[in-house]
């Protein structure tokens, strides 16, 4: 038997139609634009500001040269082995990028450096595959630029972590970055401002916000890219600032503020013209929220491309409210099939959910180490990964199988070990309940470096975890149905307060956390309805619980330094504790990818 | 024109939630059942010995430990009916009808339920699971969910009657008060009106807040007094405004607006009589409970709602009642992080502007609109500028 591959190499094949004339007139006024910045600059204080940024390196490099020179014999030998403590310094205020990269000792410098060129080639052999219209799209669109980033998102991620962790860190990240390039190259492809491949763009099937990947296992000659996911969703865990422009294009049109930042920049995203235009059909949802629902209104004024709304019930518990859930699918597959002509496949269906299956296993092997006083697997890469391999790859991909599987072998070792991800760190137990600031991805890593608070787990990782049906029909298209309710986040939102409320006390009796961080997204109304309660019990069960303000992607509303506060009084005030590496404990950090 | 003869009486019942007509109503042994939402058929609530109240805070001051429990992000609609709560002032009900529609609204139910805020002890609160979209199967399992969530249970705990006779006799009575109220809507078409809008409010909401049987007779005779009450010579606005949007029960708003100069023609708004006060048809042939269901699913102008034709239906219906009733312009509102119609007002704005060419005012608001003086602001720009657009029209 041939061996599977994934995603289909035709896809990368087919004929672009790109439309050379209106490539030129954006080269054009792009080339305007560059003119007129070039005229706007003051040349003399741009050229004074290049030179103290030399100044400034020179005056750091000296720094930090005199610092080791202070170093007794025993702490340089640590620090050429176990890599450095202070890891504020890679922090410059008013600078995007890190001032450097991290020093992790001999053997993990050297594991991180090979990562990183092994991603890089990843990068240029994906994009490789067709890189005009990818090249266009940075040309026509303004996300598309975040990208170039995204080893700095990496970086960011691992700080601190060393040994198997950075491994386990790296090869998950690896999976995501993968799956993130080979969208975007098909993306542009299939963009009418790109590659203009009518013929790719005829096999995508554009899913909304969020909206999980299962279903399109059951067609294998298609492909399913969630629409909002590389213009908005991910980019702005990647660059903190991407999503301005969109949250200010749409509440100038008439938004208010308080809508959740999530389906508002989608919108703004529609608004200015910022989303591909491609695809045969899309299909909108009703997850996980009710701005979300919303936002399926502004995206189709746009496009005018037949929709399916995929709604399901919001009581899952009640299983009499399944079937209404099971024809929810079952029209979308047809309407699928009529839009694009495609059959589904039980056989592609049951092979990819199989996968899924075994991937879930993996990912319960994980908790039980979690939960264990020597937890492994834990930081924000390892928390992004769950919510993608859940909802985005959701056993579509052969490739993150095996990748899974490595991963758990260098856990247990590391288990068995009794290794510390972030060495000598361990201070805490916590977990993360609510939703986390995307503008903010790796908050976990630095309460770990900082204060040694580690999240074992996040309420957005917690979800279904019964193994799907692989043999019976109908049995299988229930279990997608109840999946798909208990997508991300609305596993926990949607469903009466017992799924969330209820559910912390009970994951708080499982994993034995002494804090709980607890994000207060500010335009979230699900979760801020519960704020009261969830105060109440809390101190009724005598709980840390730690809140954190914060605007999901808009970083204007509370700033990261802002969140960091919140924490710093509470280690001090409360806990009167003192940090493990003061140098985190406050620094500017606002333009920061 | 002269004062209606009943207009005072109908001000005084929506002065507390507890009014004088739901206190007869309960010392005659009726059962209350409270609801907040139009997802809630009111007719179902209304079978047998029941009646239905629709939920609201009037006279509202702080919501402070409503905030502290919801957070002060969240609608406040929602805090204000939880704070009622919290302070007792739902003591009155036997049974709280609620939907998981609005996540907001369905927190504040939960509230109501965990908090203990009823002091009954056969009190319960029911979640039912609505639909976001009107297809066969979405009906039936929306009638799967009226009769588990509320009917059911109405009849296990307090022996209800729900059989398909008592839903068709509540049809009935609910059909006969809606024909009265949409009598009286009626008047609101007229080049010189014989009611205001402002009236016309505070007589729809006592429909929705006092027990039907208890109320009929008197708006059947405001209607007979309506049809012979003689307008003054000259109409008194200066505009005419449909107003489009999310929860209002306060008629404040509506006389706030109206004292800018705007008579309010039409009010297609959550507790509005668009939806909500048309005849139910009933065929003999099918199940009742069925065609009730199928018929608020279809009527709704619920948000919620985001198939396409339920989007375009929204928009169809706002242009249809702007000509019907004569509206120079639109007045799309929403209450304050009301999230289904902050995106639905933020682009219906646009789109009635725009593809249907009707003025449009676009605004948030707070519960209590007394004291907007800004509100007050917008309202009296949006008239002159409808004012300006028909001395331009006029002048071309």
């Amino acid at each position: 038997m041939a061996k599977e591959k994934y995603p289909n190499p035709k896809f990368f094949r087919m004929k672009d139609k790109m439309d050379w004339k209106r490539q030129a007139e954006n080269v054009a006024e792009i080339a305007e634009i560059c003119k007129e910045i070039a005229r706007e600059t003051d040349w003399k204080a741009a050229g004074a500001k290049h030179l103290k940024g030399w100044k400034d390196f020179g005056l750091r490099v000296a720094d930090e040269a005199r610092a080791v020179a202070k170093m007794s014999g025993g702490e340089r030998l640590d620090l050429l082995i176990n890599g450095e403590k202070r890891l504020g310094r890679l922090y410059k205020a008013g600078a995007m990028a890190f001032t450097r990269r991290e020093w992790r000792g001999v053997k993990d410098t050297a594991v991180d450096f090979y990562y990183w060129l092994d991603t890089w080639k990843m990068f240029l052999l994906t994009f490789g595959k067709d890189l005009i219209p990818s090249l266009n799209g940075v040309l026509n669109y303004r996300w598309m630029i975040s990208y170039f980033c995204a080893h700095s998102f990496m970086d960011k991620n691992c700080m601190g972590l060393r040994g198997e962790a950075l491994r386990m860190h790296h090869i998950m990240i690896y999976q995501i970055y993968r799956y993130v390039a080979e969208n975007i190259v098909f993306l542009n492809k299939a963009d009418k401002h790109g590659g203009n491949s009518e013929e790719l763009s005829r096999k995508i099937v554009l899913l909304d916000e969020m909206t999980m990947a299962q279903l399109m296992a059951g067609f294998p000659d298609l492909l399913g890219i969630p629409y909002q996911l590389m213009p908005v969703f991910l980019l702005s865990e990647i660059d903190q600032l991407a999503c301005i422009p969109y949250l200010d294009a749409v509440e100038s049109y008439g938004l208010p503020a308080d809508a959740c930042p999530v389906p508002a920049s989608e919108c703004g995203a529609a608004v200015i013209d910022a989303l591909p235009i491609c695809g045969k059909c899309f299909i909108s949802s009703s997850m996980p929220c009710d701005g979300s629902v919303m936002a399926s209104s502004f995206q189709d004024r746009r496009f005018k491309m037949p929709t399916f709304h995929l709604t399901f019930p919001v009581r899952y518990d009640d299983e009499e409210t399944l079937e209404c859930g099971v024809e929810e699918i079952k029209h979308c597959i047809k309407f699928i099939e009529e839009q694009t002509g495609a059959k589904w496949s039980w056989d592609a269906y049951f092979t990819a959910m199989k996968r899924f299956n075994q991937e879930t296993s993996f990912e319960l092997e994980k908790w039980d180490v979690n939960k264990t006083d020597h937890p492994q697997l834990i930081g924000p890469i390892y928390e992004l990964f769950r919510k993608w391999n859940y909802e985005m790859d959701g056993g579509l991909d052969p490739r993150v199988l095996p990748a899974m599987k490595k991963v758990n072998k260098i856990m247990l070792k590391a288990y068995r070990k009794k290794a510390e991800p972030w060495r000598g760190k361990m201070r805490h137990r916590a977990i993360v309940w609510s939703v986390p600031a995307h503008y903010y991805a790796n908050f976990s890593n630095w309460l770990a470096n900082c204060w040694g608070i580690n999240v074992l787990v996040e309420m957005e990782g917690l979800n279904f975890t019964k193994p799907l049906e692989t043999e019976d029909e109908q049995g299988a298209l229930e279990d997608l149905a109840r999946l798909y309710e208990r997508m991300v986040m609305r596993r926990h939102t949607n469903g009466g307060y017992d799924h969330v409320l209820t559910e912390l006390w009970r994951q708080v009796e499982a994993w034995r956390p002494e804090i709980v961080i607890m994000y207060q997204h500010v335009s979230c109304k699900t979760m801020s309805t519960l704020s009261g309660l969830f105060d109440e019990q809390a101190r009724e069960r005598g709980i840390h619980m730690i809140w954190i303000e914060h605007d999901l992607m808009d970083p204007r509303t509370v700033s990261r330094r802002a969140m960091r506060a919140k924490v710093n009084s509470y280690m001090t005030a409360v806990m009167r504790e003192e940090p493990l590496d003061p140098s985190l404990l406050d620094f500017e950090d606002d333009v920061t990818w | 024109m002269k004062d209606l003869k009943h207009l005072i009486y109908f001000e005084g019942l929506l002065e507390n939630a507890n009014n004088a007509l739901v206190r007869q109503a309960k010392a005659e042994g009726k059962l209350c059942i409270g609801y907040t939402c139009f997802h809630m058929p009111e007719v179902i609530l209304n079978v047998d010995n029941c009646f239905s109240v629709r939920l609201r805070a009037p006279n509202t001051g702080s919501m402070d430990i409503a905030t502290y429990y919801m957070s002060n992000y969240s609608c406040e609609f929602c805090r204000a009916i939880l704070e009622r709560g919290i302070e007792g002032g739902y003591n009155f009900l036997d049974a709280l009808a609620a939907q998981d529609a609005c996540a907001e609204m369905n927190r504040c139910a939960e509230h109501i339920e965990i908090l203990n805020c009823v002091d009954n002890d056969k009190f319960f609160v029911t979640h039912a699971d609505i639909p976001y979209k009107v297809v066969d199967y979405t009906v039936r399992h929306y009638v799967t969910q009226m009769r588990k969530r509320v009917l059911n249970p109405l009849s296990e705990v307090y022996g209800v009657d729900t059989s398909d006779a008592a839903l068709r006799d509540a049809v009935r009575r609910h059909n006969e008060l809606c024909g009265i109220i949409s009598e009286i809507g009626e008047y609101r078409k007229l080049d010189n009106p014989t009611i205001t809008g402002y009236e016309y409010h505070i007589l729809n909401l006592v429909s929705y807040v006092c027990p039907q049987y208890l109320v009929a007779d008197k708006l059947r005779e405001t209607l007979e007094e309506i049809k012979g009450r003689k307008p003054d010579p000259k109409p008194w606005y200066r505009v005419r405004v449909g107003i489009v949007g999310s929860e209002i029960d306060d008629p404040e708003l509506t006389k706030l607006i109206e004292d800018c100069g705007a008579m309010v023609v039409f009010d297609r708004y959550c507790f509005g009589s668009t939806p909500g006060r048309e005849i139910i048809p009933l065929n003999e042939q099918e199940d009742v409970l069925t065609q009730i269901c199928r018929h608020y699913m279809e009527v709704s102008e619920c948000p919620r709602y985001i198939s396409n034709e339920k989007v375009a239906q929204r928009r169809e219906t706002a242009d249809r009642l702007a000509k019907e009733f004569k509206a120079d312009g639109i007045i799309y509102e929403q209450i304050k992080f009301c999230d289904y119609w902050a995106f639905e007002r933020a682009l219906a704005s646009h789109v009635m502007a725009e593809e249907y060419d009707h003025p449009v005012l676009s605004i948030d608001r707070p519960y209590n609109v007394r004291g907007s003086g800004q509100l007050r602001t917008r309202v009296q720009a949006f008239v002159e500028s409808l004012e300006f657009k028909r001395i331009k029209g006029g002048s071309e």
